[in-house]
Order: C-alpha cells, then structure tokens, then sequence
C-alpha cells in the first residue's frame, strides 16, 4: 500500500508533464485540425533554450518564462510561412510530411547546436530538496511538478470556458468558418493558437528537463507518448488530454512499477484497448480526426 | 495552383535551401578524401563504422578523433603507405549500417574496417564480413557472443567483452560491499551480459541477488517508479548498467530519492564515465564502478595521451577515445608487421595476437582466444577531484580476458 | 477533358505509342544494370535492392491507404513479421528452427503468417477509422515491437535473429542458391514485377474499385449492399501478406531480422514515401521508395547534416508537390498553365 501510494505519486508527476504536452497538442489539432509532429521537437528546443539561460543568466524562473515565449516566436513563424498553406483535413498528409520535416531538422540543428552529449537542468533552488513518504525521499521539485500542471489545467480550463478567447476558439473547433463570419480574423486565431500550442511544448520542456534530462532521440520520444495520450483522451478537448495524460502516466508508472519488462507492451495495449471500446478516445468530439 | 499569397516566395526557399546544403556539403569532412585502396600500393583506405547521428554520436566521434589523432600522431603513415579514412553514419540502425559496410567494403574498396559502436549492428554485420573475409576492428560494441559461439577470424576487438566489467565487480562487490544484491539493467542483450557476468561471480563468492530489475529498452523513460523497488528490496547493495540518457536519469533518480548514500550504488563504468559524469553532476559522488580504463589513472602512457587530446579537441578524453587510439595502434602495429601488404587478410590476423604496447589503459595485447583484448580492469569510484568529478582508482585488479565461452557467465 | 496540348502530354502520347519499345528498354535495362553497377559502383547495386525491397513495401501499403483511404501508422508490424518469420525458419542460430531457406516454403508460410496476422489486427483496428485508426495499428506494431525485444528465447532480443541462410528455390538436385549479389537482385526483381503485377491487377479488379469506393464514401457503398467491413479486411491482409513479403526479402537481404524492421520509424518511413510520391498511384510509392532510401543512404556519405537535408526536402515537396511526384505530373496535365 504504501509502495503504492508512492508509485501514484510517481505517476501524477509524469501525469501531468504529458498533460502540458498534450494540452497544446490536442490544442493545436483540436482547433486548426492540423496534425503537428514537429511537437517533440518544441519540447527539446524549449528544454534546451532553458538551459542555456539557466546557464547564463543562472534563474531557472526567468527560462521558464522567456524559452516558451522564443519558441512561440518561431512557430509564428512557421505558421505563417509554412503551415497557413495546408489547412484543412482533406491536407493531413501533407501536414504529416511538412511537420515531420520540420522536426528533423530541429531535431538535427538542436544537435548541432548543444551537441550529442546528455545534459541535465537543475531544479530551481527554491524547489530542491525532498520531503519522506513513507520511508522514501520525496524530491519536492516532482512534487511540485503536480502542482503545476494541475494549476495549469484549471488556468486552461478556464481561459477556454470563461472567456471570449475562449469562446472563439472553441468555436473555431466545431466550425472555422462560422468563426470568420462573425468577422473576426481567423488567420490571427490560428497564428494564436499554434503559438500557444507550441509555447506549452516548450513550457513542459523547460519543466521536465530536470526529470527527462535532455538529449538527441528525446524529441520523438515525448512525440510518440503525447501522441497516444492525445488519441486515447480524444482529440479536440482539454478534457480528453487531461484524462488521456492521467491513464497513460499512470500505466506507464505502475506499469514500470509492478510489471517492468511489460511496460512498454502496456501502453500501447491499454490505447488498443481503450480505442476499440471508445473509438473517438475518451472524450473526443464527434467528427474530428475520423 | 494558388499559393502566392503569403509568405516567402518559393524562389526565396530554393535560394535558403541550397545556401544550407551547399554550406554542409562544404563543410570539412574525411570522406572527403576518398581514394581506392586494396593491395601493395598508393595509400591504404580504412572504411569507419560508427554511429554520428543522436545519442551515440558521442561514442562516435570520440572514437573517430583518436583514431585520427593516432594516426597524424604517426605522420599518417604505417607499414610504409600512406593511411587514409572514410567515415560512414551506421546511425543506431542494422539495415543503414549493413548498406554502409557494403559500400565500404565493396565500392571504396577499403583495405579493412574499424569502428561499430551498437552490439545490435555489430551482431546484424558478423555475417557479412565473416563471409566476405574482410578484417574488421570493432572499437567498442561489446557483445559476448563475437568472442564466443559467434566467434569469427575476421572479427577482432580492441575494446571489451560485455563480461569483463560486471564479472571483475562481482566477485569484489560480495567480499567487500555485501551479500545481497539487487540488479537493474536494461532489458537487452548487454543488460543480460551483465546480469549473468555479475551473478556468475557474486555467487561464486558466496552472495545471493535477491532482484533483477529489467527496464524498458530503448527507451527507459522515467526511472521514478524502480526506485520504491530498489529500496525495498533489502539488498546490501545495487549493481547496475546504463548508457546515455538513461544514466543520468537513473542516477539523477537514485540521488532524488535519497537512496544514494543509503543503498551503495555499483555500476558497470560506462555507467559514470566521463561522457555522462557532468550531466549527473554530484548525484554520481561515491558510484563504484569497473572498467578498463580511468581518466584518473596515473600512467605517462594515460598522461600524455590525456593532454594531448585535450590540446587537439580542447574536450576530456573519455573511454571510448581511449579505444578508438589504441584502434589506431593496433591498426598501424598490424600495417607495419606485414609491410604494408593488405592483400592476404590470413597475414594481417596472424599478427594480431602479437601486438602488445604500454596503452593509456595499462599494458594491451590482443587474447588468440577471444580475440578481444587481455587488459586490466579497475576499480573506480567517483570523486571531486580539483572542483571537477572523475573516477579515482581505487584498485587494481589486474589483468583480465574473456574466457572465449559461457563458462563463467 | 478537351484536347490540350503540353509537352508532358506529348511526351506521355510518344510514350504509349511506342509502350512495347519502352517497356523492352526498361526490361533490357534492368537486365544490364547489375553488371554494370557491378563494374562501376558496386553499392548502386545494394542500394537498388534495398529500394526495390522498399518499393514492395510502399505499394503494399499504398493498396490500404491509397486505394482504401486507411492510413496506416503500422504497417511495420507486417515488413518485420516477415522478416521474423523467415528467420525463424531459416536462421542456423541455436533460438531458430533452421529448418529450410527454400522459397517454396519460406514464401507461403510468410505470406501466409502475415495474412493472418492482419486479419486479427484488421478485425480489431477497423473499428476505428481516420487519426484513432493510425493510431490504433501504431499500437499493434510497437506492441509486436517490444513482443520482439522482450520474448529474446525466440526473437533473439536486441540483437535480433542473424544468421539467416541464402534462399534457394527448387527440389533436390533442381535448386538452384541465389548466392551472388547479382542473382539475389533479379530474385527481387521477379518479386517486385510481380508484386506490381498483381496489385495492380487487384486494384484495376471489380474489388479494387470497390476499395476506392469505400475510400471516396463508405456509406454510400454500404447503402449499396456493399459490406464493406470484409472488403477492408480483405484489402488488409493482402496488403499485409504483400508488406510481409518485403520483410522476408529484406531479411534475406541482411541475413537476418531486427527489432528495429519493426519500429514505428519505419512505419514512419513507408509512410512518408507514399506521401512524396502521390498515395493511390502504385507508381507514385515505388519512387518514394527510391527517393528516400537512394537520399537518405547517399547523401549520409557527405555531410553529417544530412537529416536538416531530408527535412528540407519534405518541405520543399510540400511546396512543390503537394499531392505527390504522380500527382505533380498529372496536376501539370490538367492545368496546362499551372
């Protein structure tokens, strides 16, 4: 039991570092029905970009705030140049390729850039430390971790549900052009939300390098689990990503825990599994991505 | 066609896209150098195998610089013919790397091939070179069965069996650490190397391993959930191996759950060494580990091969460079016992297991056997040295060579 | 379509004309090529095997999502079942059966198996349909993936199965060893002919336009009577059988099967070659076959920064080529001034 409760513990932790991932995936697909695999990629840029400031400037809180934002910047960019010409589902798989690539070349400038070797944050000095559960040292900086993105999930949540922004976007879900007939500029709102997006990738890369550390292949790692963490929530819904993170944390960590050399079967036997009960994911809309 | 409204114009792309690639395609590279080999005259070609994309690319091109520092070492030149490289990217996939060996062996026509870092490649290509005859010095993948079942003329190694580490540990680890163990290793070929390696001699010294811990591989992930495991499991000590990312996370885990200093943490030296020691910072202080070489060791041989490096790539040395340099040694004793002559590979592998020098890893020599190297296998444990960490020997234990069979784990 | 007049169209007419004399240049040079790439660039030799291997593969794959409309993100499962399967049976290490490298087995047992096989991940994965599909034979693929790595008394583990012996083909003293590189490439060859031949037969079939039926709107097919669950099914085994045929070459090719023929990077890598070169074409998959193998395998020899290179060309394909090399050309033939 009390192993247990420890390995729950473990399990919101990395719970809520895909939520943050996953959460501007399902964002992104949800409201621009774009199909973004250059995601992972923004994980490891902001992981990255954090250290280099942790390095510099020697604040952790200053690259929490400052990496999201630059790579925000950038997917502006991309957005604009790049993304703009392909929306639309019957495009996906010109999305697929274009993201793809993109991700490559991130994935090998990164390389270039901060080299091969492994790299590891430090947690902020504010948060480092451990508290015992259990017998066990609890390092406060995982803990804090739940804190966050439980934080986070309800700032979303609330955004999306209680404001115009919100209001908007979520129409833009249901129905694009319905949104651009009320004269409000559609393309801002997809150059909006793609930052967005791309800026939580790069907020949980920031987040998790202290965990994760950070190396070359992390960025299709983290791709491939917020990927099935998307699908098995259901696609288009902060909801679907939030139950999708919990179930895949959770199976991966006991999984690991109690049944290691299964681990990595498991995962994906629980997305089978739970896509053939509920074909759309747990919460996914109706009519996206099917 | 209408896609002229926004952004940049597709000429402008073109322009951004061939300037990258005309740039990279510039950019300095040993392959540029490519020239036939094979026979008794003009420059002798060696081909490079080695993996320069993700994670290993760090082996890779350690390996890669000491090779080539060796070799400029001794003006480029062995058994009378100039020596010139032709590096190719295995990445971390058999299939690409085959491809590559083909191209090496086949195309350019080199005299022979030296590198392979994954034990995964270098199982998927035993074959091919076995078949083909040609001489390959593997600089690192340490897979027990080339020196045993699998074993062929044509394949030799001037790094390690996946046995020397984890069986030198064992033995030590029950006499002076504990009687129980618990094991955590990647659920792979070498992670099982080493569980068999660790066991064979712990139980022969009278311990018990209480738990053996397999991990997801390729990608371990979070290693969170094994530490609960690792703590319960009332062992006296920990043996473990890991590479990579998964090295530091794992002992970035071990320190976070405050099991460092409780649970004593043994490691095969990969584990600690100094490509992963800064990332793990002081989470590694303390790791007892075995391998063949130290950073640390205070030899002239270790010395001056240290600050040599350090001049020429202004980085540390690590093992692998270690291994690539005496790759470069071996190769070079091998040219120059046969005058040069590449053309009979019977020769070149007769005089194989008569090279012996002072390595920076203690005195070398290659085992008929095995055909992998008699070398000695020390004990180390991490330490701040001078405001830096570093693998302080702590002993010796002299020289060790792989029994050629599963005999002893 | 009215009568326009573009030099492809021209080029296209001077090629149908005179098709019989195209086709016996194109035969005749396929014939000569191994000699001449033996004399010349030995790896080109290499390299148009492992695109032709890979070709097999695509058009495999094309038949589900070009012709079916069912983006598959696994269909790794099925090159690496094929690869397994051979080397079970062909393999001389300890873990196999060693039982035989003949063709006449080898090759019904792994289509065979591999059909199987994607009937009972079809019966499950055709359930869902669009993104949760891909997903969905992901999932199957990585969980026969870590089947691959953990069941290491069978699969031999990381290290894979090695060992595979050369095919032969034949009974007793009428068999014949495929045992240079050459006789190996046209072992190949016959194969992809005759994969491209019966696809295309497959898809040209009353079944084909059924499959392009279901793609376009499966509800009006099925409002037709069409029961179209067991035409996907159908569609799902043969391209599995077909994928599985692949892995098998490709394990004889490397004299061995790997985890890694099994990794959603090469589902990945299937994926994308059917995208570049047009989805639903046949033709269009093979040329991706060659592009990103023949790209990916040349140009790492150069420049360590090949992967930046590849990424650009995906986008510039993007650009470009939106619906892929056949679809570029047949685009250009519609909009003459386009």
């Amino acid at each position: 039991m009390e192993n247990f409760i420890i390995q729950f513990l473990n399990g919101l932790v990395f719970s809520m570092l895909l939520f943050i991932m996953a959460g501007g995936l399902s964002i992104i697909f949800g409201q621009m029905n774009v199909i973004n695999l250059s995601h992972g990629a923004f994980y490891l840029l902001g992981g990255y970009v954090g250290l280099t400031m942790v390095r510099q400037m020697g604040n952790f809180w200053l690259a929490l705030l400052i990496a999201p934002l630059l790579v925000a910047i950038l997917a502006v960019v991309i957005e604009h140049f790049l993304l703009r010409r392909l929306y639309g589902a019957h495009r996906h798989l010109e999305q697929v390729l274009l993201t793809f690539g993109l991700a490559l070349i991130f994935s090998d400038l990164i390389q270039w850039n901060w080299g091969a070797y492994v790299q590891s944050v430090p947690p902020p000095e504010l948060l480092s430390g451990h508290v015992p559960v259990f017998g066990l040292d609890f390092p406060i900086y995982r803990l804090s971790l739940i804190v966050f993105g439980v934080v986070l999930a309800a700032v979303l949540w609330l955004i999306l549900e209680r404001t115009r922004i919100g209001a908007i976007v979520r129409a833009g879900v249901s129905d694009a052009q319905l949104v651009s007939g009320l004269g409000i500029n559609i393309h801002l709102v997809f150059a909006g939300v793609f930052a967005v997006g791309t800026a939580l990738a790069a907020l949980a890369g920031v987040i998790g390098a202290p965990v994760t550390t950070l190396y070359p292949g992390l960025d299709f790692e983290i791709l491939i689990l917020t990927v099935v963490v998307v699908v098995v929530g259901g696609l288009g819904t902060l909801k679907g990503a939030f139950a999708g993170a919990l179930v895949i944390g959770m199976a991966d960590t006991l999984g690991k825990a109690y049944i290691s050399e299964f681990s990595l079967f498991l995962i994906f036997a629980v997305m089978a599994i739970i896509l053939l009960l509920r074909p759309s994911g747990l919460f996914g809309l109706e009519g996206i991505g099917t | 066609m209408n896609q002229k409204k926004s952004g940049v114009s597709r000429r402008d792309f073109l322009k951004l896209a061939g300037g990258t690639a005309a740039a990279m395609l510039a950019a300095p590279s040993l392959s540029a150098c490519q020239a036939l080999g094979g026979g008794t005259s003009g420059p002798i070609t060696i081909g490079l195998l080695l993996p320069y994309s993700d994670i290993y690319a760090v082996l890779g091109e350690s390996i890669t610089d000491a090779i080539t520092m060796y070799f400029d070492e001794i003006g480029n030149e062995a058994g009378g013919r100039e020596v010139q490289f032709i590096q190719e990217d295995t990445e971390i996939a058999p299939d690409v790397a085959q491809q590559k060996a083909i191209k090496l062996v086949e195309q350019d026509e080199v005299d022979l091939v030296a590198g392979i870092v994954s034990s995964g490649v270098l199982m998927n290509l035993r074959d091919y070179f076995h078949d083909n005859q040609k001489l390959l010095i593997v600089a690192n993948a340490g897979a027990n069965p080339i020196s045993r079942d699998l074993k062929s003329p044509y394949i030799w190694r001037t790094s390690f069996t996946n046995w020397m580490a984890p069986y030198s540990m064992g033995g030590w680890a029950a006499e002076n650490v504990g009687t129980s163990a618990a094991i955590s290793v990647p659920d792979y070929a070498a992670g099982e190397n080493n569980i068999t390696g660790f066991t064979q001699s712990f139980e022969e010294a009278g311990g018990e391993v209480i738990l053996v811990q397999r991990t997801p591989f390729p990608n371990m992930g979070d290693p969170a959930p094994f530490m609960a495991e690792l703590a319960d499991s009332g062992a006296d000590l920990v043996y473990s191996f890991y590479s990579g990312g998964a090295a530091v996370t794992f002992v970035q885990a071990y320190s976070d759950f405050g099991l460092h200093g409780q649970l004593p943490l043994l490691a095969a030296g990969f584990m600690v060494e100094e490509d992963v020691l800064p990332a793990q910072g002081e989470a590694a202080l303390g790791v007892r580990s075995t391998l063949h070489w130290s950073y640390l060791l205070d030899t002239p041989e270790n010395n001056e091969f240290k600050q040599a490096f350090r001049e020429r790539y202004e980085r540390d040395a690590d093992v692998f460079a270690v291994q690539g340099y005496d790759t470069g040694r071996v190769i070079a004793e091998m040219l120059d016992a046969v005058e040069g002559d590449t053309s009979d590979v019977q020769a070149m592998i007769d005089v194989l297991p008569d090279i012996s020098f002072a390595s920076p890893r203690g005195p070398f020599s290659l085992d008929a056997n095995s055909q992998a190297p008699r070398q000695n296998e020390y004990l180390r444990e991490v330490q701040m040295v001078e405001g830096e960490l570093h693998n302080v020997v702590i002993e010796n234990f002299g020289e060790i060579v792989d029994p050629g069979d599963n005999s002893q784990g | 379509m009215t009568a326009v007049d573009t030099p492809l169209l021209r080029v296209r007419g001077w090629v149908s004309r005179r098709r019989p004399w195209f086709l016996a240049a194109l035969g005749l040079a396929a014939i000569v090529w191994p000699y001449l790439a033996s004399a010349i660039k030995p790896f080109y030799l290499s390299l148009t095997i492992d695109i032709l291997i890979f070709a097999i593969f695509a058009m495999s794959l094309d038949l589900l999502l070009g012709y079916t409309g069912l983006p598959s993100f696994g269909h790794a499962a099925f090159f690496g079942l094929g690869a397994y399967v051979l080397a079970y049976i062909a393999s001389r290490s300890d873990l196999a059966l060693n039982l035989t490298s003949n063709l006449l087995v080898t090759l019904p047992v792994v289509m065979l198996v591999t059909a199987v096989v994607a009937l009972i991940i079809g019966f499950f994965a055709l359930r869902t349909s669009g993104i949760y599909f891909l997903m969905i034979t992901l999932a199957f693929a990585q969980m026969l993936f870590s089947i691959a790595i953990r069941w290491s008394g069978v699969t031999g583990g990381s290290d894979g199965l090695p060992g595979v012996a050369r095919p032969t083909v034949g009974v007793g003293p009428l068999s014949y060893s495929f045992g240079s590189r050459t006789s190996f490439y046209f072992l190949v060859l016959l194969f992809f002919v005759g994969s491209y031949w019966a696809l295309r037969r497959i898809v040209n079939s009353p079944f084909g336009w059924t499959l392009r039926g279901i793609r376009e709107n499966e509800h009006r097919m099925q409002a037709l009577g069409v029961r179209t669950f067991r035409y996907k099914m159908a569609a799902f085994a043969i391209s599995g059988a077909f994928g599985g045929l692949a892995g098998m070459l490709f394990a004889y090719y490397l004299r061995g099967a790997s985890p890694e023929m099994l990794h959603w990077s090469t589902s990945g890598e299937v994926l994308i070659m059917l995208i570049i070169g047009g989805p639903g074409t046949l033709i269009g998959p093979m040329l991706g076959a060659g592009i990103i193998r023949g790209f990916s395998l040349l140009i790492s020899s150069y420049t360590e920064r090949w992967e930046t290179l590849m990424g650009l060309l995906f986008i510039a394909f993007v650009l470009y080529a939106p619906q892929g090399i056949v679809g570029m050309l047949r685009q250009k033939e519609k909009e003459p001034d386009g």
